[in-house]
């Protein structure tokens, strides 16, 4: 019942990543490569602090994401207690929370002072990345036997031994893996950037787009982005090439109901209010202007009141994000689904299309919206103006997460099921409409609500191809905290709200053992 | 007297597991307990290395109580039923582990791992990693890790389960050897009583 070869499942996945990432990446590319002048371009001191900040900023956020994540990641993975649940769904919906959304939460919780500084770049990236360690390194962790560590203890170990003989070197590759993953997402930082930096806190991607859209220099920015490009690709190979080498073959073990003790009780406390402590704070600055109460920024948002230099059309940017998002979806889904079926047979034709389809997650979304401005831009590619690019580039984004949310449901349905319900006499429809469809609910529903989220909070693409007519949510909240006064502060908090409240409602509608 | 369980009772919730077990194991032999599954076999011997903690009762181990010290510092070993050898070590350094957390110089370390993997009949074996080794062989590295840090009492769970009859046969003859070449003072619980008889010096009966 199964087609000899599954790969023809993939071809529209393919098509989709050769629009948005391969042939624009070429493009670039090959626009660097004619270019006369790859040098000097770094002897720009703006280009040297970019590449210096976005390296260190890097090393401390993913020293502060692991040092946070690991211990979250032991008791999540070990103990079952009363709210675990609510703590994972936490975790989910932080990880794919809109970036500028988040960067404004921090400007509402942190004190002025900390306002565009390291610390707060570094505390936002904490916040999203943590969500990387719990679900990188969880499941290794909740592999290791009790009576491992039993045993150790027998042997004389004390626990501090055991951590440092057998927990840390038992997950070290998925430790490693979340590391390599959490540095890429910081360097790449856009939209956190974007509200958090200020003058000397500028990342290699905040430099390309500078470059590209305020200063014109195209082709210093393509420079810059396939230098950025090569650099995370050398550290991606580097990072493969380790994991190969494991050899050790993990079982999921079930949950210890024993009670959590009281520190690392104190320690989750501590993390989920970390957590929602600054979507509070963004709630409760969005009804402030200045220093007292007032619902002035929602009136502005709400179009209920004008206010002078902020010409925003809210309903318009809903409109227009719910467009873009519902449409992303709705190619990623069916796209995504298709391709794993490719995917879920092994086939090493199929693994290394498999290895194609993350393209677009493991290049910078704004060195993607670059390499589509510069490839879409001339005949017979002029199709840059057309709105359609933004929603297609963000099903593109989404497509690893539709692919990874429906690999395991995909690779869990018995063959068998199908050949049963062949002979009971159900055709090809039927079968996909009453075994196949039902059995993937779960993993269409996660894709689906995770494509929606993806695109309602894409920041760094979209920066680079929207349109005055045709704003987003993030790209009209990134553009409110550029400018001065109090009221459009307001407003952006009150944007910021909305976006994340709704992020946060499509990802928790999803069924809740998708994500636990 | 080398191991003094007096008392030991061990309730789970309402349900009682153990209740007012005594038992004696003299230095240097090998007392085996015999009961059917579900008895509470592996609980006592998880309360002797300190494991779990009993409800009731007493532990004396060299006459010192050992009852409430932590499983660390109790110099216990203990075979566990499915070997638990550490999948990230190869078999010299799974037998290592203990001697590694005792501060052992590593030429010590050394020697010892080789004298006891001699001894189990694995010397040849000494760098392979422990996913390549067959069940027999499973069994015996865990045995000569138990072993290396020279526990007071050893303690062995059902530790021939899951052996073909020719294996199982040969290894309880080897093990009962093992103990006695290295005067091992040990706690063998088991359903099995043929296996008992052969490994052990005496029987203990689980009611």
């Amino acid at each position: 019942m199964r087609l000899r070869s599954t790969s023809p499942f993939a071809i529209p996945a393919v098509i989709l990543v050769l629009i948005a990432a391969v042939i624009p990446l070429i493009v670039l590319s090959a626009s660097v490569i004619s270019g006369a002048d790859v040098v000097s371009i770094w002897s720009k001191s703006s280009v040297q602090r970019a590449l210096i900040f976005s390296t260190w900023q890097a090393l401390l956020s993913t020293a502060l994401t692991i040092c946070l994540g690991l211990p979250t990641t032991w008791f999540l993975s070990r103990y079952d207690f009363f709210g675990r649940q609510v703590f994972m769904a936490l975790v989910t919906v932080t990880f794919v929370l809109p970036t500028v959304a988040v960067g404004a939460a921090f400007l509402a919780l942190l004190p002025k002072g900390l306002h565009h500084s390291t610390m707060a770049i570094v505390i936002a990236h904490a916040f999203f990345n943590i969500s990387i360690v719990v679900r990188t390194v969880g499941p290794r962790w909740n592999s290791v036997d009790d009576r491992l560590i039993d045993c150790a203890q027998t042997l004389g170990a004390s626990p501090l031994h055991i951590w440092k003989s057998i927990i840390l070197p038992l997950g070290k590759s998925a430790i490693l893996s979340s590391a390599a993953l959490t540095f890429f997402m910081c360097f790449t930082s856009y939209g956190i950037i974007s509200i958090l930096g200020g003058p000397g806190l500028a990342t290699l991607d905040i430099e390309i787009y500078r470059r590209a859209v305020q200063l014109g220099d195209l082709s210093g920015a393509a420079i810059l982005a396939v230098a950025q490009m090569l650099l995370i690709a050398t550290i991606f190979f580097i990072w493969s090439r380790g994991r190969t080498s494991e050899l050790i073959s993990f079982r999921s073990q079930t949950l210890n109901p024993q009670k959590l003790p009281l520190g690392p009780k104190c320690f989750l406390l501590g993390v989920a209010a970390f957590f929602v402590a600054p979507v509070l704070a963004l709630i409760a600055s969005s009804l402030r202007t200045g220093r007292s109460w007032s619902l002035a920024g929602w009136r502005v948002l709400l179009g209920m009141q004008n206010q002078k230099g902020i010409e925003i059309d809210t309903w318009q940017a809903l409109q227009t994000s719910a467009k873009y998002s519902l449409i992303a979806a709705g190619i990623a889904l069916p796209t995504g689904i298709a391709a794993t079926y490719a995917f879920s047979n092994r086939q090493s034709a199929n693994r290394q299309l498999s290895t194609l389809t993350i393209l677009p997650l493991a290049i910078s979304p704004v060195v993607i919206g670059l390499a589509i401005l510069i490839t879409y831009d001339f005949d017979p590619f002029d199709f840059r103006s057309s709105w359609l690019l933004i929603p297609i580039i963000h099903s593109a984004i989404a497509l690893p997460f539709v692919i990874r949310a429906a690999l395991p449901v995909v690779q869990g349905i018995p063959n068998d099921l199908r050949l049963a319900a062949a002979t009971l006499g159900a055709g090809p429809w039927r079968r996909l409409l009453t075994v196949e469809i039902p059995l993937l609910r779960p993993a269409i529903s996660t894709g689906f609500a995770f494509s929606l989220a993806m695109s309602l909070g894409e920041f760094g693409a979209t920066s680079f191809l929207t349109r005055r007519e045709s704003r987003t949510l993030p790209i009209i909240i990134a553009g409110l905290f550029g400018r001065a006064g109090e009221i459009p502060r307001a407003t952006g908090m009150a944007a910021s709200v909305v976006l994340i409240l709704v992020t946060a409602m499509i990802v928790l509608s999803v069924d809740r053992k998708s994500y636990s | 007297m080398s191991l003094i369980i007096t008392d030991v009772s061990f309730n789970y919730g309402e349900r009682i597991i153990l209740h007012d077990f005594s038992l004696e194991v003299t230095t240097g032999t090998t007392t085996a307990v015999v009961a059917p599954s579900g008895s509470g076999k592996s609980t006592l011997l998880r309360i002797v290395a300190g494991l779990l903690k009993p409800t009731t009762g007493i532990i004396i181990l060299d006459e010192r109580n050992i009852t409430h010290t932590p499983t660390h510092q109790r110099s216990v070993g203990m075979v566990f039923q499915d070997n638990q050898l550490f999948p990230h070590l190869n078999v010299h350094d799974n037998v290592a582990f203990g001697l590694k957390v005792s501060k052992m110089n590593q030429r010590d370390i050394n020697s010892r791992c080789h004298e006891l993997l001699e001894l189990v009949g694995l010397g040849d074996v000494m760098r392979q990693s422990v996913a390549t080794l067959s069940g027999g062989e499973s069994k015996r590295v865990a045995l000569a890790r138990a072993l290396a840090p020279s526990p007071r009492v050893l303690l062995l769970d059902e530790p021939l389960t899951g052996l073909d009859q020719e294996l199982h046969d040969r290894l309880a003859q080897d093990l009962h050897q093992i103990l006695h070449l290295t005067n091992t003072t040990a706690l063998l619980v088991t359903h099995d009583l043929s296996e008992a008889k052969v490994i052990s010096d005496s029987i203990h009966h689980l009611q």
